[in-house]
């Protein structure tokens, strides 16, 4: 295209079909898609405290490859987590071009939902606000397991609930992701009309789903908090099960 | 003085009036369309159960050409239509159901095999042949002989409306929304245009056209239960009459629909009856086989709507405090016909009543449905009276119901007349000699008239509320000028009326603004109701007779003798109480089908003198002719090709009546 | 006879119920006069048997407020012309029984649209300019046909598809309900979807996807929907536009990006 047509954005696009805004939009639905599993997921793997130390020590040392390599490589944990924080921020990106950009918009939409009383536009403006706080506690919480990725573990990280006094942080960001995840995956059905099961079951599991993942969290946020509190006196040590205390003395969990 | 300029000036937004502005349009003229609502919002769309035309398709619709469907109107019409232009109306209904179906509206199609229906209470089954699958199909409607209505499920008018309203989009016509015409531009010989108001902002434009044609439909709000949308209060009618040159045509002939719900009035179709719904009394009777024991519920609608309120008055009704109604019964349709056929009908019985009416019966009584009169033209639209003026549907008399419409031929009437007085008016202004100049001055004259008739409500210290003269005068229709009529009675009407008429200038309103004020509104059109509700009461007590839906209790017999004429009715000049009337007498030795029994209703009428010789001159003809194919009878006995406009003349295809064989 | 019984007791119950009186807060502001604020007035009337707001409101305007603004045509749920926000909530007015409303009541226009004034709205501007913007007439294969022939055939299961999609009245609520075209004024909106997708399963209709990536495919189209989908919950003729919609998504989605 010459450069002084595609320079008109407007007539650029009468000249040859501009796919940008359907990219857009299925990268805007599947890095959201991407993110909201992959946040279910690793709730699950999180929660692995509520089975004990050792059990959320052993899923901590497999994603370090530890089981592979014999040797702890928390490394690795950091490309997961450079990997997410690009999806993030692509996620974020797309998203923020719906938000209201304006007084007008932000008035237009609120008042709307006020008179309305309909609960998935209702659900909106919870999905913008939870949206707006997750740019910036989960940008916090990617940075500190990208630089510190060594510093998850059953008493490294009970620690940092606990004695580093994050638990509020992570339990605003506990509520504003389960949330926000949720109707984004409600969200994702109706857009794409997949399931297509109608919007009453879709909206019960959508809540049956959020509701037990956030008391699966919460539940994990005091067993944290409880180990917290008791390994308060011991700050900074770590966890190794008994047998691999044995097995290598000079190690610490994470080391 | 603001003025706009355009070769064709439509007022009424509704689908004669998109379909004319959409033919000069294609024509290569300018045109604009007025309308007092978005187009989408006419009246058209509330035509809900189909539209009349001979494509012979269903299995029961075997057989079925323009001569079936041009004696079923005018048996219908009581012999009161001009018989040449029901015949270019039942050539021209295929045409306009095929071009709107490539125009995209979804006609419901027919599917071979065999499929169940309900025909007199009984369960029959159909079978439809395999090489009609996918044709347009038919539904039964009252008063015709074969199943001939082509139905968009029981949103006809709604699809017909929108696909004509996205066509005239796609021509760019230019629809001047909420404007409302006050006054006809004229000087007595030619129409100029109109001076029209904006509702919104109140102002007033000089609208100059080289035709004007009023496509505004009917004047239904001249009564106090009618199917008719509020907008129809007949003002299109009025402009005509206040001209004092044009003359309204048989304004006394008013339809009154059987089926419309009791007590708001708001329609059910006609075919729920044609599906096989039934009418039951206060016991549960079905009643109409009693009266009618060939067409039952399904004769025409003045003969129903009669037959129910004779059944109402023996007491059969059921009573409630808004008085006695009669029940529609269409349970035994079965739910999935009418969750799927009959879906508007559901959803109003739903809505309006809070019934099932797949579990429960309708409560209905018959309801001012439809204006027959209108503003008279001729076979190409045109006044007679008034050059450059034109009308279609059914806000003009072209005459193709006279006395009685039959169900589905109005809707088709809107877009027939559509097409053909749409190309009359092309040819009418491809025309040099009607390229006049511009007469400002009389515009100027028009609209400063207006402005001082607005301005004598705005500031008069009246203390009559145009809305209580409004309520009193529907009142007064319903009463002294309804199904049943009866000279002492007319005359009390017309007096009670003429009283109003005095009140109406002590109209007095509160709000004072130019602006969009439903007051001022009202106020201005209640006079021009006035008139036209004069004009009907008038004429219905001149009209010593009874024919189609005008029905004189003390006259009760059809006299052709006396009264085989059209009525014309002029309102002459501001002081006078009383339209002036005359009549265009019907020219039976010119007519194809001479007056004889309907098939239905009443058997006792007077014929007229020359009805005898006229019938043996047929007779002669079609035993003459009997080998020659039908169009060469028919064209011996009445020719009418050369009337249409070329581009719609032609026969049309069936699948028994090839293209080739046809021509 | 069951059916008889079951309606006469109806019109018992009826009858022998005690009448309510209804308020009416009603949004009052006229663009010409633009020194009044807008303000609510309120109204009260007495109900009737089967009254509808269609009732009620020329009941206020005969009897209480003659200035009183608002649009009915064809008062039987029909024409589209009198949705109004009956509580917050974008209906009918004329189908909307009064029984069904509470004692206390707001009534406003519509929002989005250019107000007339009181109740009355321009709906008819915003949907003409909805239909030359997307172009909602059929695309005919051929401009002429012979009007004379026959019809060309159709499956009676598609054509009654397409009606179940063009029973659309272009009443706006389901504009007047949408967030994002609160927010976006540009937004096509269900109605414009609902077109499309009408057309787009008409067989007589010769656009392809392209031609609709054309019209809907970016943000102030199909992808600008944020599936809020209060169009699918108030619209009053309950057509499938949540499906729709969708499926117009991944029709549009495909053809974009040619996946």
């Amino acid at each position: 295209m010459h450069e002084i047509i595609a320079a008109q954005a407007d007539l650029a696009d009468r000249t040859i079909k501009n796919s940008w805004p359907a990219w857009l939009d299925i990268l805007q639905s599947s890095t959201g898609l991407f993110l909201a599993l992959f946040m279910w997921g690793h709730m699950a793997f999180v929660a692995s405290i509520l089975l004990g130390e050792t059990a959320m020590w052993t899923v901590t040392k497999f994603f370090e490859g530890y089981f592979i390599f014999g040797k702890s490589h928390p490394g690795l944990v950091s490309c997961v987590v450079a990997f997410v924080a690009l999806v993030f921020v692509a996620h974020a990106l797309l998203a923020m071009r719906k938000f209201p950009a304006n007084y007008r918009q932000c008035r237009a939409i609120l008042c709307h939902a006020k008179a309305m009383r309909h609960e998935d536009s209702t659900l909106w403006i919870w999905q913008v606000c939870t949206g707006f706080l997750l740019f910036f506690f989960v940008s916090a919480h990617l940075y500190q397991m990208f630089v510190w990725p060594q510093n998850i573990g059953p008493y490294a990280s009970s620690d940092r609930v606990w004695s580093d006094g994050l638990w509020p942080f992570y339990l605003t960001m506990l509520l504003a992701v389960e949330l926000h995840g949720g109707i984004g995956l409600y969200r994702l059905a109706l857009k794409w009309g997949w399931p297509n099961a109608p919007r009453g079951v879709l909206r019960t599991l959508k809540w049956g789903l959020t509701a037990f993942f956030l008391v699966l969290g919460l539940a994990t946020l005091a067993a944290y908090m409880k180990i917290g509190f008791e390994h308060g006196g011991h700050y900074g040590e770590r966890y190794m099960p008994d047998w691999a205390a044995a097995e290598n003395t000079s190690q610490g969990d994470g080391q | 003085m603001k003025t706009i300029v355009t070769d064709v000036l439509v007022i009424g937004g509704g689908l004669a009036g998109l379909r004319m502005a959409i033919a000069a349009k294609r024509r290569g003229h300018d045109a604009i369309v007025l309308s007092l609502v978005p187009p989408k919002r006419s009246h058209s769309a509330a035509a809900q159960g189909g539209m009349q035309a001979s494509l012979a398709n269903v299995s029961k619709g075997a057989g079925d050409n323009e001569d079936v469907h041009f004696e079923d109107t005018v048996r219908g019409s009581d012999w009161g239509a001009d018989q040449i232009v029901a015949r270019m109306f039942v050539n021209t209904a295929p045409k306009a159901v095929r071009e709107l179906a490539a125009w995209g509206t979804p006609w419901s199609r027919l599917r071979r095999g065999d499929h169940e229906v309900i025909i007199n209470e009984q369960k029959v089954v159909l079978a439809e042949r395999a090489e009609a699958h996918g044709l347009i199909a038919q539904r039964d409607f009252g008063g015709t002989k074969k199943w001939r209505t082509c139905y968009v499920s029981d949103g006809t008018g709604h699809a017909m409306l929108f696909t004509t309203s996205d066509q005239a989009i796609r021509h760019g016509v230019e629809v001047h929304e909420r404007t409302e015409a006050l006054a006809l531009i004229h000087d007595g010989e030619r129409c100029y245009g109109a001076v029209v108001r904006n509702l919104v902002s109140g102002e007033l434009t000089a609208y100059l056209a080289k035709a004007t044609a009023i496509a505004t439909g009917g004047a239904g709000r001249l009564y106090r239960v009618t199917t008719n949308a509020v907008i129809c209060e007949g003002m299109g009618h009025a402009l005509a009459l206040e001209t004092g040159v044009a003359a309204l045509g048989n304004m006394e002939a008013v339809q009154f629909h059987p089926t419309g719900i009791f007590p708001a009035g708001i329609l059910v179709t006609e075919g729920c009856r044609g599906d096989g719904g039934l009418l039951r009394d206060v016991d549960g009777h079905r009643f109409m086989p009693d009266y009618e024991p060939e067409k039952k519920e399904l004769a025409s609608r003045d003969v129903v709507s009669r037959r129910m309120e004779e059944h109402i008055r023996s007491g059969k009704g059921v009573p409630t405090r808004f008085g006695p109604h009669l029940w529609l019964d269409i349970t035994l349709l079965g739910r999935r016909h009418i969750e799927h056929n009959l879906r508007e009908v559901k959803e109003i019985c739903q809505y309006f009543l809070g019934v099932d009416p797949a579990q429960s019966w309708i409560p209905v009584r018959p309801a001012q449905h439809y204006t027959m009169g209108g503003v008279r033209t001729d076979h190409t639209g045109q006044s007679p009276h008034l050059k450059g003026l034109f009308a279609a549907g059914e806000a003009a008399c072209w005459d193709l119901h006279g006395f009685n419409r039959l169900g589905g031929n109005s809707v088709a009437e809107t877009v027939v007349a559509g097409m053909i007085v749409g190309e009359f008016i092309a040819d009418f202004c491809d025309k040099p000699e009607n390229s006049v100049p511009v007469p400002l001055a009389l515009a100027r004259e028009f609209v400063r008239r207006e402005e001082e008739k607005l301005a004598a409500i705005l500031d008069s210290s009246g203390h009559e509320n145009p809305f209580q003269l409004c309520s009193e005068m529907q009142e007064i229709m319903t009463h002294y000028v309804g199904i049943f009529r009866q000279g002492d009675a007319l005359l009390a009407g017309i007096t009670h009326l003429q009283r109003l008429l005095e009140r109406s200038r002590e109209i007095g309103i509160s709000g004072k603004s130019r602006a969009a004020n439903p007051e001022l509104v009202a106020a201005y059109r209640f006079r021009r109701m006035l008139k036209l509700a004069l004009t009907i009461a008038y004429g219905a007590y001149r009209r010593t007779e009874s024919r189609g839906a005008h029905f004189r209790e003390d006259f009760p017999r059809r006299d052709d003798q006396e009264w085989l004429k059209r009525t014309l009715a002029f309102w002459s000049d501001e002081d006078v109480i009383l339209p002036h009337l005359d009549y265009e007498p019907l020219d039976v030795m010119k007519m194809e089908l001479p007056p004889g029994w309907r098939g239905y209703g009443a058997k006792n009428y007077i014929d007229h003198p020359d009805t005898p010789q006229r019938q043996q001159e047929v007779d002669a003809i079609r035993a003459r002719m009997q080998d020659k194919d039908r169009h060469a009878i028919q064209h011996a006995l009445m020719p009418y090709a050369d009337e249409l406009p070329p581009s719609l003349a032609g026969r049309n295809e069936r699948l028994d009546e090839p293209l080739e064989l046809a021509q | 006879m069951s059916a008889i019984i079951e309606n006469n007791g109806a019109a018992d119950a009826v009858e022998s119920r005690q009448s309510r009186w209804l308020t009416f807060d009603i949004l009052r502001y006229d663009p010409a006069d633009p020194g009044v604020a807008p303000h609510l007035r309120t109204y009260r009337i007495e109900e009737a048997d089967s009254m509808t707001l269609f009732i009620a409101l020329n009941e206020i305007r005969e009897h209480q407020d003659p200035t009183l603004k608002f649009d009915f045509v064809c008062r039987a749920g029909i024409c589209g012309s009198c949705a109004m926000l009956v509580n917050g909530r974008p209906k009918l007015a004329c189908r909307t029984l009064t029984s069904s409303l509470p004692t206390e009541n707001t009534l406003a226009p519509l929002p989005f649209f250019e107000l007339i004034g009181d109740l009355s709205v321009n709906t008819g501007k915003w949907m003409r300019g909805m239909s030359e913007r997307l172009q909602t007439w059929l695309h005919a294969w051929e401009d002429e046909v012979d009007l004379r022939k026959i019809e060309e055939r159709m499956d009676p299961d598609l054509a009654e598809q397409i009606y179940e999609l063009d029973r659309c009245i272009e009443c706006g609520c389901c504009v007047a309900a949408c967030g994002t075209a609160r927010m976006r004024e540009d937004f096509v909106g269900a109605v414009g979807f609902g077109k499309m997708a009408r057309f787009r399963l008409d067989p007589r209709d010769a656009r392809t996807d392209d031609d609709y990536y054309e019209l809907i495919g970016d943000d102030t189209g199909v992808f600008g929907c944020m599936s809020l989908l209060a169009c699918h919950d108030v619209c009053p003729k309950s057509l499938p536009l949540q499906t729709q919609i969708a499926f117009l998504r991944r029709r549009m989605a495909m053809t974009g990006t040619g996946l």
